[in-house]
C-alpha cells in the first residue's frame, strides 16, 4: 500500500532555488505529446480520395469538436478558438487512456497537470471576453447585479477553476486507487481488467469531454 | 488505569462499518425501487417490448447498484482488516471512513436511479431509440457516481494511510471532518446529477433528434451539480495532508470538525439545487433544440448565482481551518 499517494519527484537546487520535478508526470505527458504528434504526422501524410483508416479517426475528432465549437461560439469565432478546444480534448482523452496499458501512469492523476490546463483555460477565457467585450464592459459584469456581489463574483471565477480541475483529477486519481487497492486485496486476480474498462476508458473518456466542453463553455459565457 | 485501544479500534471499525453499509443501502434501494417501478408502468404501456424494458432495467439497476457496493467494500474492508494498536488515531480513522462511504453513497445510489426509470419509460414511448437510450442513462448514471467515488477514496485514505507520529490531538478532529466533508457533500451532487441524467432519457425519447444536445447539456450540467462535491472533496484533503501543531485545549480540534461538517452541509443544498435547475434545462433543450446554446448558457450563469451558498461554506471552512 505505499504507493498510495507516492509521486516520484526529483528535486534540482538552481541559485538557492528548489525546483521540484514530478519526473513520472513530465514524461507521462511528454509521451502523451509525442504520440499525438506522430498521429498527426502520419493521419495526413497520404491525401488520396480513399482515406486512410488514421485519417479518417482524425477527421472523426476535426468534424465533432468543429461542430461543437460553431454551437456553443459563433461562426466566425469557431475557427480561432477550435484547434485549442480540439487539441485539449485529444490530449487529456489520451492521458486518461494510457493508465490501461501496464506500466504507465495517467498525467492527469497528478493535480498539477489538471490545475495548470484548468489555469490555461481559465486566462483563456477571461482574455477572450476583454478582447470581445472591450475591458470596461468586462469590469461592469463583476458588479452584476449589485455592486456589492463584486468580492463573490470574484470568488466564483476562482472556484470554477478550482472545480474543473479538481473533477478531473478526482476522477481519475479515484479510479487509479481504487485499481489499487482492490488489485492488492484481490492479489490482482480477477477484477482489475473491468475496473481498467470501466475507469480507464469509460470515466475517462466523459471526464476528458466534460473537462473540454467546460473549457469551451467557459469561453463562450465571457465573450457573449 | 487500563486503557484497552485494541478493543476502541474494533469498536471503531465495526461501527464505521454499520454506518457505511446502513446509510450506504438507503440511496440505492431507492433508486433501483424508483427504476423497477418505471419498467413496469412501461411494461404494461407496451407489452411487446417488455425484454428490451426488463433488460433495461436490470442494467440500470446494476449500474445504481455500484455506489452500495462500495460501501458493502468499505464495510468489509473495516471489519475483517487487522488493525495495529499503537495508533491512537486510528479509531477516529476508521470511523470517519465509515461515515464518510456511507453518506457518500446516499446521493450517488438514489441520484443514478433516475436515469435508469426514465430510460425505461423511454423505451415504451419511443422504442425506435432503445439503444441510444441505454447508451445515455450509461453516461449518465456514470457520472451520478462522481461523489460516491470521490467518497470511495477518502475512505480508502482514512483507512490505509493513518498518519503516524503526529500529535494526538488536533489529528483525530482533522480525520472525522475529511469523512464529513466528502460525505455529507456528495448527497446533494448525487441527487442532483441523477436528476439531469433522468431529464435527458426522457427528452432522447420524447425528441430523438436531440439526442445530441440533450446528452451535452446533461453532462454540463451534472458536471457543475458536482461542484459542492468537488468542494467537500477539497477541503477533505485539506484536513487529511494539511500539518497542525499539537493543540492544548479542544479549539482547535473542534473548528477543524467543524468546518468538515461545514463543507458537508453546505453541500447539500447547492447540489440538489443545480441538479434541479440543470433537469428543467435538459429537458427544454429537447423541446426546443435550436436555443440550446442560449439555455445551457443561461443554465450555468443561474447554478454558478446558486452555488454561491456552496461557495459560503468552502470560505467558511478555510477560515475554520486556516484562521482559528
Amino acid at each position: 500500500m505505499e504507493e498510495l499517494g507516492y509521486i516520484s519527484q526529483w528535486t534540482v537546487k538552481l541559485f538557492g532555488l528548489n525546483l521540484v520535478f514530478n519526473c513520472e508526470t513530465l514524461f507521462m505527458s511528454w509521451l502523451v505529446m509525442a504520440l499525438l504528434i506522430v498521429f498527426g504526422f502520419l493521419a495526413i501524410r497520404k491525401i488520396s480520395i480513399i482515406p486512410s483508416p488514421l485519417k479518417v479517426i482524425a477527421e472523426l475528432f476535426v468534424d465533432t469538436f468543429y461542430n461543437l465549437t460553431k454551437d456553443a461560439l459563433d461562426e466566425e469565432m469557431a475557427p480561432r478558438y477550435f484547434p485549442l478546444i480540439c487539441t485539449l480534448f485529444m490530449f487529456l482523452f489520451s492521458c486518461n487512456m494510457l493508465g490501461i496499458i501496464p506500466g504507465l501512469a495517467e498525467p492527469t492523476k497528478d493535480l498539477n497537470t489538471t490545475l495548470g490546463l484548468g489555469i490555461m483555460g481559465f486566462f483563456i477565457a477571461h482574455y477572450s471576453g476583454i478582447k470581445a467585450k472591450g475591458l470596461k464592459r468586462y469590469i461592469a459584469g463583476y458588479f452584476e447585479p449589485i455592486f456589492f456581489m463584486a468580492p463573490l463574483n470574484l470568488i466564483g471565477e476562482l472556484a470554477k477553476v478550482v472545480s474543473i480541475s479538481f473533477r478531473l483529477y478526482g476522477n481519475i486519481m479515484g479510479g487509479a486507487i481504487i485499481i489499487l487497492v482492490v488489485s492488492n486485496l484481490l492479489y490482482s486476480f480477477i477484477i482489475p481488467p473491468f475496473l481498467y474498462v470501466f475507469f480507464g476508458m469509460f470515466i475517462g473518456l466523459i471526464q476528458a469531454f466534460v473537462f473540454t466542453m467546460l473549457t469551451l463553455v467557459y469561453i463562450s459565457v465571457q465573450v457573449k | 488505569m487500563s486503557f484497552d485501544l485494541g478493543g476502541y479500534i474494533s469498536g471503531a471499525a465495526y461501527l464505521g462499518a454499520g454506518i457505511s453499509i446502513g446509510f450506504g443501502a438507503i440511496g440505492a434501494a431507492l433508486g433501483m425501487g424508483y427504476t423497477a417501478g418505471f419498467a413496469d408502468r412501461a411494461i404494461s404501456d407496451r407489452p411487446d417490448r417488455s425484454g428490451d424494458i426488463f433488460k433495461n432495467m436490470l442494467i440500470g439497476q446494476a449500474m445504481t447498484e455500484t455506489a452500495a457496493i462500495f460501501a458493502l467494500v468499505v464495510a468489509i474492508l473495516l471489519l475483517f482488516l487487522k488493525f495495529g494498536t499503537d495508533n491512537m488515531l486510528t479509531p477516529y480513522a476508521l470511523l470517519g471512513a465509515g461515515i464518510c462511504m456511507g453518506f457518500g453513497a446516499l446521493g450517488s445510489g438514489l441520484g443514478s436511479g433516475f436515469p435508469s426509470a426514465y430510460a425505461c419509460q423511454g423505451m415504451a414511448r419511443q422504442p425506435a431509440v432503445t439503444s441510444r437510450l441505454t447508451t445515455d442513462m450509461l453516461i449518465g448514471a456514470a457520472v451520478c457516481q462522481t461523489p460516491a467515488i470521490f467518497a470511495l477514496v477518502v475512505s480508502f485514505i482514512l483507512i490505509f494511510a493513518i498518519p503516524q507520529g503526529v500529535s494526538f490531538s488536533p489529528y483525530w478532529a482533522a480525520l472525522l471532518g475529511a469523512g464529513f466533508s466528502t460525505g455529507l457533500a456528495g448527497i446533494g451532487s448525487g441527487i442532483g446529477g441523477g436528476m439531469a441524467g433522468g431529464a435527458s432519457c426522457e427528452g432522447i425519447a420524447r425528441q430523438p433528434d436531440s439526442g445530441r444536445a440533450a446528452t451535452i447539456t446533461m453532462l454540463l450540467g451534472q458536471a457543475v451539480a458536482q461542484t459542492p462535491a468537488i468542494f467537500g472533496l477539497l477541503v477533505s484533503f485539506v484536513l487529511l495532508f494539511g500539518s497542525y501543531p499539537p493543540a492544548e485545549d479542544i479549539i482547535m480540534p473542534i473548528s477543524l470538525l467543524s468546518a468538515g461538517i461545514c463543507m458537508g452541509l453546505g453541500g447539500i443544498g447547492p447540489g440538489i439545487g443545480n441538479g434541479l435547475t440543470a433537469k428543467e434545462a435538459v429537458s427544454w433543450v429537447s423541446r426546443n433544440i435550436y436555443e440550446a446554446g442560449l439555455i445551457t448558457r443561461t443554465m450555468l450563469i443561474a447554478q454558478a448565482v446558486s452555488q454561491s451558498t456552496a461557495i459560503y461554506s468552502l470560505v467558511v471552512a478555510l477560515v475554520l481551518i486556516f484562521v482559528i
